[in-house]
């Protein structure tokens, strides 16, 4: 699905004395099919950005181009509801918002909250879980029973169950433990290649952006700043700096190199094939 | 150096799960100790039992004085905590009044809180945010207001639950260099609690925690290359200790060295 911000701007209570510009005239087109990162400090109006991807806010200027759906001030959207099950939203620590005693009435709630037509209601809930690779024996269990990692699946379940076409995620791996990170961070990539779905995924760490994205958005105070893929952006560790951005610490490895002795040892995802160039450079 | 913190054969259950079973642990004044465990190894409880906010019949010591009903006051006042969601821990209206909170209790004047506030906000870099209502602030912001409040009681120990998660990276390694010196110059005792090994480098000690069992306990550099360790309860090493361990085994270093730049001149001299 497209979606494109033209000539964005979002200004939080106009016209007020309390006015405040969150996006300064954003022009970008995310990623079909694969997933998009933004990277930004806090206040650079990363949260802002998506929340006008699935019209909670309307831009104060400008265009979100949603799929069929345009996000625009004015014009109001029919049928909201529609756009929301094709961009399914997961905010940060979302399971502070569970309420219910299990798994299936945690998953089920959203599509009777917002009457989303489906024939088998049940066969859905268990095929969300499917994608998040958990069992049907989780829909009886309690979501406050289970592990951090595990709720934040459930979490994403949920909204998985309105078979959107693109998620966002809101710092999904923050206060996860390096196994359950790494395992959400397998998930969400599976999300994206036997699924199908585009995904855009918030945060301010830079080592989990570094995993999982293929293409990578910087914020700074509101203004679209850098984009391209994970590579273009981090080999510039100068000017990551001045936006408060550090490098991933595989990246600023080879950045070191190249800047204390000229030697482009080059990127690497993985630590065992950089160890392998650091050898070859070496010996 | 004695031990500010003793915790001999401790037992605890939780909803008929075993926490702890003959837990004990040590922490040396002055030390910075990094206390790391998957999620649900007990961590979080380990603190609620040092505050005493969880009541046991085991043997515990901190700063010369049995944690039991008489000294409670005195060794609450002695320790500053920092929990992840600092959302629990505001009181009141502005950063300002909910910082004096602690002080005011303790019947400080209102010059001395002033002066406190004012040195551990500038040091936090958050005087600016003095006037703002805590619940407005962004997380990261949040969890610095919860340190200065933590700091602003001058506590011989410092405890942080993973305090700093949601604290850009760049703000989190000047905030660790600023404990770091707070604990040169007073000789500020820290216990960090964690899921990041990463944070770990910032400290001294590293204190591994599984099933309610310390399993490793040592200098950083020393437990840092027990790889199969970390692995084995789901932990990343921090990318310095990884690189480490893998050059080593090819004859590439000798030790685990911690420090990027030492690194880059040691391969490349």
């Amino acid at each position: 699905m497209e979606i494109k911000f033209e000539n964005v701007s979002y200004i939080y209570n106009h016209r007020t004395p309390l006015s405040k510009q969150a996006l300064k005239n954003i022009n970008i087109e995310f990623k079909k099919d694969k997933i998009n990162g933004i990277v930004g400090g806090s206040g650079s109006g990363k949260s802002t950005l998506v929340q006008l991807i699935n019209a909670i806010l309307v831009p104060t200027y400008g265009k979100v181009r949603i799929g069929r759906f345009t996000n625009q001030n004015g014009k109001k959207i029919k049928n909201v509801n529609k756009l929301r099950f094709d961009v399914g939203l997961i905010f940060q620590f979302p399971e502070e918002q569970f309420f219910n005693n299990t798994v299936k009435k945690e998953i089920i709630f959203g599509m009777k909250y917002f009457k989303y037509q489906t024939n088998n209601i049940d066969k859905r809930c268990s095929d969300a879980l499917k994608m998040v690779e958990l069992d049907d024996s989780y829909l009886e269990r309690n979501p406050f029973s289970l592990s951090g990692g595990e709720q934040r699946k459930i979490a994403i379940a949920s909204v998985l169950a309105f078979n959107p076409k693109v998620i966002i995620l809101d710092e999904p791996t923050i206060g996860l433990d390096s196994g359950s990170k790494n395992n959400l961070i397998k998930l969400i990539k599976m999300l994206k290649n036997k699924y199908n779905k585009t995904i855009i995924v918030i945060s301010h760490d830079v080592d989990m952006l570094h995993k999982i994205s293929d293409y990578i958005f910087v914020l700074d105070k509101g203004e679209i700043v850098l984009e391209g893929t994970k590579y273009e952006i981090f080999s510039q560790p100068d000017v990551l700096d001045k936006y408060g951005i550090k490098c991933p610490k595989i990246m600023d490895f080879s950045n070191m190199v190249l800047l204390k002795k000229g030697i482009k040892i080059g990127y690497r995802d993985d630590i065992m094939d950089l160890m392998k160039d650091i050898y070859r450079y070496v010996k | 150096m004695d031990d500010i913190v003793i915790i001999k054969d401790l037992n605890f259950k939780y909803d008929n799960k075993l926490i702890f079973s003959r837990f004990d642990l040590e922490i040396k004044r002055g030390s910075f100790t990094t206390i790391v465990g998957p999620n649900g190894s007990g961590k979080s409880t380990l603190i609620k039992i040092i505050l005493g906010l969880i009541r046991v019949n085991s043997y515990i010591n901190i700063d010369q004085s049995l944690l039991c009903n008489d000294n409670l006051k005195t060794i609450r006042r002695k320790i500053g905590v920092v929990f992840e969601n600092p959302d629990n821990q505001f009181v009141a209206e502005t950063v300002m009044d909910d910082i004096a909170f602690s002080l005011e209790n303790m019947k400080y004047n209102k010059v001395e809180i002033r002066k406190r506030i004012e040195k551990f906000t500038r040091y936090l870099g958050i005087y600016h945010l003095l006037e703002r209502e805590p619940y407005s602030l962004s997380g990261g912001e949040k969890q610095l207001v919860a340190l200065a409040s933590a700091l602003v009681i001058e506590p011989k120990i410092l405890i942080l639950d993973e305090a700093l998660t949601m604290v850009d990276r760049e703000v989190k390694e000047k905030t660790y260099k600023i404990l770091q010196e707070l604990h040169k110059t007073d000789n500020l005792t820290i216990i960090n609690i964690t899921h990041d090994l990463e944070d770990s480098l910032y400290g001294e000690e590293i204190v591994v925690i599984d099933r309610g069992q310390v399993i490793l306990k040592g200098p950083k550099e020393l437990v840092l290359e027990e790889e199969k360790v970390f692995n084995n309860i789901g932990i990343d090493l921090p990318f310095m200790a990884s690189l480490s361990i893998k050059l080593k085994y090819y004859g590439l270093v000798d030790k685990i060295i911690l420090d990027m730049d030492e690194m880059v001149d040691l391969l490349w001299k």
